[in-house]
């Protein structure tokens, strides 16, 4: 309770100074039994006030000192002085970006789904499921502190119906698909317009979408309509490749036949040649000695005929006794033979 | 005795401002404040600052005077086509004769009371003009300004200013979005549908066009090599008449010793008579 006689220097007493001191507080202590009580009221009074009077502003902050309700001036980051218990100071983020959730909420990690809010109607009356975040800076600090009340709840407010406004006009495949960069520059243009109306003093820097999807109780079905389209191009995939298959061939097999046919007709000329040249040679010498040259080509063809035959040799008056003894059978089967063989050539 | 006198004014001063008596008072630059004088308003202080008053005599009331938050809870709302809306809307609202509302509601509290009735009314009347779609997609800023603007007309009244009225959430209730939920599902069903069979379309198409295709390629191939054929052949036929010409009774004694050698081949029995002309040396003898 009374002042602690140790000496802070922790030398002995006979510093002169240090023998004053004590005297001074003999005499104190001795003076009035409350004096003691009262030097430790003045020490927590200068402190207090020491405390009072100095404010540091951080790096990405700014300083509004208020004197009596209003503002007397406006500070950089840095250490600063102020009237003690008069003035205050009001140190708001300006650097900082700010960041609201809509649609669901981030705590410690986990991110957690607010349906209320990412539930909205699109403008071809269909539900869709949009979680986006908006993130902003304080422009106008005056502004953004002294007025409009609850800037935090106003912001998500403005940023849910702004956002709402754009989707009520989009059509859900838009959203769905290639409308995204549209709907967030759409929503931020009108959540700023609308901020600055409300004198929010704040700076929408970005609308940044961030899950867009069909509600869950329909989901199954939107990702079968992704997957029909896959089917889609599958089918037509593998008809063309049917057709890649088919066509090839098809043309082998045409260049096939036209080649046979070529050949076809290149080697029956040919041969209609060599057979006819073959002709005009022999005829020539036959000119010469039609006789000779006619006797002599039957014989030779007789002979040759005569000796792979079975040759019987009748009387033209016997023919008819004997004929019905001959094995015809046997002979019309020979005789198939010879004319499929000579059916042939020409 | 001085210290003494010091220190009772001290203690008076400070039992003074713990009971809420002292004879200053800060209107901070978000407030504005009404002097009253037993019962009656003699002060409206719309001015931050150090302001003085009688203590007991005079009572300070405080208001706000930022723009101020009224965020409505959800209702329904039937749109001018039968429909049924919930409708979740915020307001954006400031006091702006403390002294109107003080003596209308005496707090901030009963005023905002009266907004929600404005509010909620212009709000009901002007959706009732309009149908769903309307207000869900094309009009709703137009809607908006509408009920603001009218709002506003009969809050300023009250000494209150509405700067605006927008609707935060226009959702169907719960049983609709349950059909909105089947018509999506049956809506995609369709698409899906309609994908699979565009593909199958398409690929009956592509592959009947490569079959017509194939046949047309076969056939024309074909026709070409019969034109080839015929060709070769009436050419190998002119070539055959062009020699034959040159010796027809030759041509056919020729040709027919070959085809006698080709018909009478092995195996084959000749019943010959001695009178033929191979034999007929063998007769005379």
């Amino acid at each position: 309770m009374a002042w602690e006689p140790k000496d802070p220097w922790g030398g002995s007493g006979q510093d002169p100074l240090d023998e004053a001191l004590r005297k001074a507080q003999d005499q104190l202590t001795r003076l009035v039994p409350g004096r003691g009580f009262k030097s430790i009221i003045y020490i927590v009074l200068a402190v207090l006030a020491l405390w009072q009077s100095v404010f540091i502003v951080a790096p990405d902050e700014q300083g509004l000192v208020k004197r009596f309700g209003d503002i007397v001036r406006e500070v950089e980051s840095g250490p600063h002085f102020k009237i003690p218990f008069v003035e205050t100071v009001d140190t708001p983020k300006i650097e900082k970006l700010h960041r609201v959730e809509v649609g669901f909420r981030t705590d410690r990690g986990r991110t957690q789904f607010v349906p209320k809010e990412a539930l909205m109607l699109t403008g071809d009356m269909n539900i869709l499921s949009l979680e986006f975040i908006v993130q902003y800076k304080i422009k106008e600090a005056k502004n953004y502190l002294y007025k409009v009340a609850d800037v935090e709840s106003t912001i998500h407010n403005a940023a849910e119906a702004s956002m709402r406004e754009v989707i009520g006009k989009s059509k859900i495949d838009e959203a769905l698909t290639i409308g995204k960069a549209q709907i967030q520059q759409e929503a931020q243009d009108l959540l700023q317009g609308v901020l600055d109306q409300y004198l929010a003093g704040v700076q929408v820097a970005t609308i940044q979408l961030q899950d867009v999807n069909p509600p869950e109780a329909v989901a199954a079905a939107f990702k079968d309509v992704a997957s029909a389209k896959e089917d889609r191009e599958k089918l037509i995939n593998q008809s063309h490749g049917y057709r890649n298959d088919l066509i090839p061939r098809a043309k082998g097999e045409a260049a096939q036949g036209i080649n046979q046919a070529k050949g076809h007709a290149q080697s029956r000329i040919a041969r209609a040649e060599g057979e006819a040249n073959y002709f005009l040679q022999t005829l020539k010498e036959y000119k010469l000695a039609k006789d000779v040259i006619s006797k002599r080509v039957y014989i030779e063809t007789m002979e040759e005929v005569m000796a792979n035959t079975e040759k019987i040799i009748l009387d033209s008056k016997a023919i008819g006794n004997v004929l019905p003894f001959l094995p015809l059978d046997r002979q019309s089967r020979s005789r198939g033979d010879t004319t499929t063989q000579g059916g042939d050539s020409r | 005795m001085k210290q003494n006198l010091l220190m009772g004014v001290i203690l008076v001063f400070g039992l003074l401002l713990v009971l809420g008596l002292s004879p200053f008072f800060v209107v901070d630059l978000t407030e504005t404040a009404i002097v009253v004088a037993l019962g009656k308003p003699v002060q409206t202080i719309t001015e931050p600052g150090l302001k003085f008053k009688i203590p007991f005599y005079h009572q300070v009331t405080f208001f706000d005077k930022r723009y101020l938050d009224y965020d409505a809870p959800a209702r329904d709302v039937i749109t001018s086509d039968k429909k049924s809306l919930v409708i979740d809307n915020f307001a954006k609202w400031r006091i702006v004769d403390p002294l109107k509302v003080y003596q209308a509601f005496q707090t901030q509290r009963g005023a905002l009371q009266r907004l929600d009735d404005i509010i909620y009314s212009e709000l009901r009347v002007e959706l009732g003009r309009h149908e769903l779609g309307e207000i869900v997609a094309a009009n709703r800023a137009l809607i908006m300004k509408v009920v603001s603007d009218r709002s506003n007309e009969k809050a300023s009244a009250y000494g209150l200013e509405v700067l605006d009225v927008r609707i935060k959430r226009a959702d169907l209730p719960e049983q609709n979005e349950k059909a909105i939920f089947q018509r999506m599902q049956a809506e995609r069903e369709r698409q899906a549908k309609q994908y699979r069979a565009e593909g199958e379309e398409e690929a009956q198409k592509i592959r009947s066009e490569a079959e017509k295709d194939k046949q047309i390629i076969l056939a024309e191939a074909y026709k070409t090599a019969q034109e080839l054929r015929g060709d070769g052949e009436a050419k190998a036929y002119k070539i055959y008449a062009t020699a034959y010409e040159q010796g027809p009774e030759f041509f056919e004694f020729i040709r027919t010793m070959e085809a006698y050698k080709k018909t009478f081949a092995n195996n084959t029995t000749l019943v010959l008579s001695p009178d033929s002309e191979f034999l007929k040396y063998l007769k005379k003898r």
